[in-house]
């Protein structure tokens, strides 16, 4: 097998977004990312019930052990949520909140997190790979892929799209349900005290309405955006990196030269992975705990206060 | 049929619903068959650490009052032993006085009764030997002057010496 085989193989030819956009599904009009993504939720269902499992109390026979997780990966996720429970949330949300939408917010949160660690691991590749080595022969065009699942679904804005159009729909439920449509629009209007307040207040009200009216779709695009982006940003990195192979070959050099980029690039590209897996956590983290804001954003203003005082306190 | 686009930035539809569907039907699995686990485990952990932290309250509070009231007895009893050392030294001392006194009278009578004794028996020899002297004495002046003195003159011989003597101690 070629050095340039292999570099062909883990990063595209041409240019590396190429490589990392959505693709369909050989002749199908389904999209790599929806295959990733049902069996991502697939994945995440089945670890979270495991996990579920050892965090639950165990038979009264095993004595006070039965309180402790039975697994590490228990005890691994059941740090991750009692921190993001305790530290994280509660602070923002307070208690009520919290234990209100605790389940979405975890929800999203692994949710995003499987799809980016997914997203680094290199399945379309390896599938490519195998199906190369096995003489198989697609006829496949650049919009088209032979993988069946694996990609970076997160580096799709179609995805973070509706992930964040998911927190829209939960944040104005949120709003409709705590502050009713009359408390809804004065919010829009920024707030009871500014509505009821004096006549000449008034003329402010038309700009923040404007301005939160248009908030109130620029803070889910926002969070699209920002996962859309940080995905495709350090993808582009690491498939720039593993690229440098190729483009030695196609510059001609030697062996010695190709192997020595190859390998340069490949340690790198190592580096830069683990940068990618932490990007990967933070990530998740941010959009869920931007949600979380959002949601305690549309409290009754009491509460929201009280909450935000409490944030501050604690921090 | 819906194509994909190489710009990064194009939107498609069946993504966006695929994702919205897929969350939507992560989260009621996840609702319905994990949270509540999970939070019920959380719960009940945090319920018995409360309670035994609770419960080492109360036994750190019980030991502290065992602990007092332990001390106090232990004060109580040490002063107890130091009363009792101290009057079963004193005892010890009115025992001892009284154990010398009573051998010192002991001893006085003993010795009192001794010299009576030594007394009595110094006088009985005297008198044994006074009387043997006299008979010794009428058996020489009975052959110095040749003649048998009858048991009763002998007898009285020895009693007027032996009076004449003692008049001439007294």
């Amino acid at each position: 097998m070629s050095v340039h085989m292999v570099t062909n193989l883990l990063a595209s030819e041409g240019d590396p977004i190429s490589h990392l956009v959505d693709k369909n599904m050989g002749d199908t009009p389904l999209m790599l990312s929806m295959a990733t993504m049902v069996v991502s939720a697939g994945v995440i269902c089945w670890l979270l019930a495991r996990a579920a499992k050892a965090i639950a109390t165990g038979p009264a026979s095993i004595g006070n052990r039965r309180y402790l997780p039975a697994t590490k990966f228990g005890a691994v996720v059941e740090v991750m949520i009692l921190y993001l429970r305790d530290q994280m949330l509660v602070p923002v949300m307070g208690e009520r909140l919290t234990k209100k939408y605790l389940g979405f917010l975890l929800s999203l949160f692994f949710f995003i997190l499987i799809l980016n660690i997914v997203g680094l691991v290199p399945f379309v590749e390896v599938q490519e790979l195998v199906a190369y080595l096995r003489g198989q022969n697609y006829d496949l065009q650049e919009h088209q892929t032979a993988a069946i699942f694996g990609g970076a679904a997160t580096a799709s804005i179609s995805v973070t799209a509706g992930l964040a159009c998911v927190t829209f729909v939960v944040v104005q439920v949120q709003g409709f349900r705590e502050l009713g449509i009359k408390g809804w629009l004065e919010h829009l209007c920024g707030g009871h005290e500014l509505v009821h307040g004096s006549i000449f207040l008034w003329l402010v009200i038309p700009i923040i309405f404007a301005v939160e009216f248009l908030g109130l779709f620029i803070k889910p695009a926002a969070l699209a955006i920002r996962l859309f982006a940080n995905m495709v940003a350090g993808h582009t990195l690491l498939l720039t990196l593993t690229m440098f192979g190729t483009m030695a070959v196609k510059a001609g050099l030697g062996m010695f030269a190709v192997t020595s980029i190859t390998l340069v690039s490949g340690v790198g590209a190592i580096l830069i992975t683990f940068l990618e897996v932490f990007v990967a956590l933070l990530q998740a983290f941010i959009f869920m705990f931007l949600s979380s804001v959002f949601i305690s954003l549309m409290a009754h203003e009491e509460d929201a206060s009280e909450e935000h005082g409490e944030a501050a306190h604690a921090h | 049929m819906l194509l994909a686009s190489a710009d990064p930035m194009a939107f498609n539809w069946l993504p966006f619903v695929t994702t919205i569907v897929v969350f939507g039907i992560v989260f009621f699995v996840l609702a319905f068959s994990v949270w509540p686990k999970i939070d019920k485990g959380l719960d009940e952990r945090s319920q018995k650490i409360l309670h035994e932290i609770e419960s080492a309250e109360a036994a750190r509070v019980t030991a502290a009052a065992k602990q007092k009231e332990f001390e106090q007895k232990l004060a109580e009893g040490l002063e107890q032993s130091a009363r009792m050392i101290r009057e079963a030294k004193a005892e010890a001392v009115r025992l001892g006085d009284e154990i010398r006194a009573r051998s010192e009278a002991d001893l006085s009578e003993r010795a009192r009764r001794a010299a009576e004794e030594i007394d009595g028996a110094r006088r009985l020899a005297v008198s044994e030997l006074e009387a043997h002297a006299a008979a010794l004495a009428v058996a020489i002046a009975g052959r110095i002057l040749q003649r048998e003195l009858k048991p009763a003159d002998n007898q009285r011989i020895v009693e007027e010496s032996l009076a004449g003597m003692s008049a001439k101690r007294g």
